[in-house]
């Protein structure tokens, strides 16, 4: 990594505007906002949704110390505008036309009530770039479907294998679909202006968590449905028919849970040897890996179990050290969260807050050896930057500016 | 090269394995980049070597090497060169192809590139624009950077793995899937796309370092936030939400038959109750709101079970969503992959591939009005760009090419 002094993040002097709420179209601000672009969030009049979620400091309800959040909207200003007056329409439009690109997880329909859907803007402004984050599109027989991050996983075939085979599909948690949609949502965007700059265009870019989840599973299950006996489907803890050698299995062991894959000869070998090569192993029936994992891997995890059963999960990491076997550990967030690789990382940053605490959460995933990441600044109050960002961006007067706080366009 | 190609122009060396870095190469390739894999012929990547698949039509014909369908779909669009890099001529050729390329990616275990003299610095003495992503299981620094993981063994690092189960049950986690993988891609992808950004400013490449499983982190904040914070432990919940109640999958009429029901709010309960003809169960009033509902969860979703699965599904599905409730069905892999709604978002495209023939791949799933991504073919066969590449870009001539090959230098 280069030691020079390091510039600010890659997206320096990008405006983006953010006409979201909850998790989608947030998320995608958030990651262009941490790698340096100013993001301008339209917060509905009641605020964000996602001010009601926590987690709460203390279990204390507070809409500006709301975990989630602030986690996805530090640093971030927020103009509060109440799209219902007859004002905001032009207001929205302003601040459309002078953004760099938007992003969006509002319903096609309330983007064309108020003029910032791509059809229109792209008339006044050929350039525009409009990502539309959606469950299932921005147009099409789904779009208007009412929907939640559940229904996309449902239709993409993620829910349908997860879980036990005679019990109902068990979904990803904590929304995957919406954060899948606005890291897409964020690559996509930039994709469009990289394009822009070339051709000098815009375009509309339509991102259903749907489509991105069934690419993703469908991507991984093209191993199952072509390999003979293997399905996509529900096998409790392990692929279905192991996805093909033994093991592929979460088991017990005695302090908790550990996941033990096994994709070669090899590997299984070295498990063998860690357990100090039990009898069994030597017989016929536990040398066919492939059999072992299709046609009867609950069998194999009985005579495994009690070795497992008898080691804590620290001690069979350190053996698979000395073994070279593959074996993860299931980790609690309490462990998670005290990873030294993680504090040596500084993956965890302290993020100032409305109360005039600092509290930790995750940052971004990957580091830029000439530039910089900002460490995230404080969350946003409800229309904390209203004045400042009609001020400044729209160029509106003071007297303008109050005469609208007067007819309750703007908080 | 078309106009309506966002990444035209672009030239990639990909030398990264299985999923999560080719993955990422290959929506470079759709979006029209010139992608060329660097392979060696006598250490291939080991998606390649998934063995013969089965088809309906019997088994297909032509070396196994080519004919996996998930290679084809990680790495679809792109070019193959084999190279021996362990020998310095085949190093000395990718010096020349960096000073025509612009992107590098790499998946591999830290320093692996950097031993053969291809890492960062070494290629961005030659090309100081070269946008370098390495994206490896923890990252390029900390104790654990040597760590190599299969995706279930990242997941299960993060907690995200123990998080997934039926509610207060013990973890099953969700080892069909993978999803780090395709978690990692999304996020190395926004990375990378904002580097392009920050290049087409200043003229300057740069080194990312992604780290795959701090990309798992940040898709799951709430509860690593409710762990720093409140120091409370997440737990398996099933498909429930504590904001929306009830939130789960339901068995429908017939075999393994399920829908998936998101009640977002008090509204939507009324609606449900309505639809269900107004059922004494249900009429009771505490359960018109949402902590009524919380406190209710089980017998709600026992009650609920027990009138879904007396309906078919997809009337179940239309019922529902004509009355403005979020439904959806839980579809197989192979119903998502002929559903009228994918097929509508153009999804999957048709290829043909010279061994295998027709085929379906999913295309990256972004709808881009004025650039939309694009499979031009299917994966390349091992090699087969050899003579383009070292001929045609590099200008060797006919004969250093055959020297080249008996040397073992192109193997």
């Amino acid at each position: 990594m280069s030691e020079s002094p390091k510039l600010k993040g890659p997206l320096a002097g990008l405006t983006i505007l953010e006409l979201g709420e909850e998790i989608s179209a947030p998320y995608c601000g958030k990651l262009l906002g941490a790698m340096g672009a100013r993001v301008l969030k339209v917060e509905p009049w009641g605020g964000d949704s996602s001010r009601q979620r926590g987690p709460f400091p203390d279990d204390r309800a507070n809409p500006d110390l709301s975990g989630l959040f602030v986690y996805l909207n530090a640093g971030k200003e927020s103009v509060a505008i109440n799209l219902e007056h007859a004002e905001a329409t032009v207001l929205v439009q302003a601040f459309a036309l002078a953004a760099d690109a938007i992003v969006t997880n509002w319903p096609t329909a309330k983007l064309c009530r108020l003029g910032v859907d791509y059809a229109t803007l792209a008339k006044r402004r050929p350039d525009a770039v409009v990502v539309q984050l959606s469950l299932f599109g921005a147009s099409g027989p789904l779009a208007d479907v009412a929907a939640e991050d559940l229904q996309a996983q449902a239709m993409s075939g993620v829910s349908w294998a997860i879980g036990a085979a005679e019990r109902e599909p068990l979904s990803m948690p904590f929304q995957q679909g919406d954060f899948q949609a606005g890291a897409h949502g964020a690559s996509a965007l930039l994709t469009a202006l990289l394009a822009r700059k070339r051709a000098g265009k815009g375009q509309l870019v339509d991102i259903a968590s749907a489509d991105i989840l069934s690419f993703a599973a469908g991507t991984n299950a093209m191993i199952y449905i072509y390999y003979g006996l293997l399905r996509w489907g529900r096998a409790g803890p392990r692929a279905l028919g192991s996805g093909g050698p033994y093991p592929y299995v979460i088991l017990p062991c005695k302090d908790g849970s550990v996941c033990l894959i096994g994709r070669a000869r090899k590997e299984w070998d070295q498990l063998v040897e860690a357990m100090g090569r039990p009898a069994w192993s030597a017989d016929p029936r536990y040398q066919d890996l492939q059999a072992m994992g299709r046609d009867y891997p609950e069998e194999v995890d009985r005579l495994i179990t009690p070795w497992l059963m008898q080691h804590t999960r620290a001690e069979l990491l350190a053996l698979a050290g000395v073994h070279n076997f593959p074996v993860g550990p299931l980790r609690s967030m309490a462990e998670v969260v005290n990873t030294e690789q993680f504090q040596v990382r500084q993956f965890f940053v302290e993020t100032p807050m409305a109360d005039g605490q600092q509290r930790a959460m995750p940052s971004l995933p990957f580091r830029f050896s000439r530039e910089t990441i900002e460490a995230a600044a404080a969350p946003p109050r409800l229309g904390e930057h209203t004045d400042r960002i009609l001020a400044a961006f729209l160029q509106q007067s003071a007297f303008e500016i109050s005469d609208m706080r007067r007819k309750g366009v703007v908080r | 090269m078309t106009a309506a190609e966002a990444l035209s122009g672009y030239r990639v060396l990909d030398f990264s394995w299985v999923w999560s870095g080719p993955m990422v190469a290959a929506i470079l390739g759709d979006l029209g980049a010139e992608v060329i894999k660097v392979e060696h012929g006598k250490r291939l990547d080991n998606s390649r070597l998934r063995g013969r698949p089965t088809l309906k039509t019997g088994t297909a014909e032509g070396p196994s090497i080519e004919l996996n369908p998930y290679f084809h779909q990680t790495n679809h669009g792109k070019r193959s060169i084999t190279l021996n890099l362990k020998n310095r001529r085949a190093v000395e050729l990718i010096y020349r192809l960096t000073e025509k390329s612009d992107i590098v990616i790499e998946n591999l275990t830290v320093g692996a590139l950097a031993r053969q003299g291809l890492g960062y610095s070494d290629l961005a003495a030659i090309n100081s624009a070269l946008v370098y992503l390495s994206m490896s299981a923890v990252g390029q620094t900390g104790p654990l950077r040597d760590m190599r993981a299969y995706a279930p063994i990242m997941s299960s690092f993060t907690g995200l793995e123990g998080m997934v189960g039926y509610p207060g049950e013990a973890p099953i986690g969700m080892l069909n899937f993978g999803y780090g993988d395709p978690n990692a891609g999304a996020h190395a992808l926004v990375a990378l796309t904002a580097a392009l950004w920050s290049r087409e400013q200043s003229g300057q490449g740069q080194h990312i370092d992604m780290a795959q499983i701090e990309a798992i982190l940040s898709v799951i904040p709430e509860p690593l936030i409710d762990q720093i914070w409140n120091g409370r432990a997440a737990t398996t919940k099933g498909n429930r939400r504590k904001d929306q109640v009830p939130h789960g999958i339901f068995p429908a009429l017939g075999q393994d038959q399920w829908v998936a029901i998101s009640i977002r709010d008090d509204a939507d309960w009324s609606k449900l109750v309505a639809l269900m003809g107004q059922p004494a169960w249900a009429k009771a009033p505490d359960l018109s709101k949402l902590t009524g509902r919380q406190h209710a969860e089980g017998v709600i979703e026992q009650q609920l079970g027990i009138w879904t699965a007396m309906r078919d599904r997809d009337d179940l599905v239309q019922q529902m969503q004509a009355a403005d409730i979020p439904a959806a069905p839980v579809l197989s892999i192979e119903e998502q992959m002929s559903h009228p709604h994918f097929a509508e978002r153009e999804l999957l495209r048709q290829v043909d591939h010279p061994h295998f023939g027709p085929e379906r791949l999913y295309a990256t799933p972004w709808r881009m009005s004025e650039t939309p991504p694009q499979v031009r073919q299917s994966a390349p066969i091992l090699g087969a760009d050899n003579q383009y590449v070292f001929c045609e870009v590099l200008g060797l001539g006919e004969a250093e090419v055959s020297s080249l090959i008996a040397d073992g230098v192109i193997a």
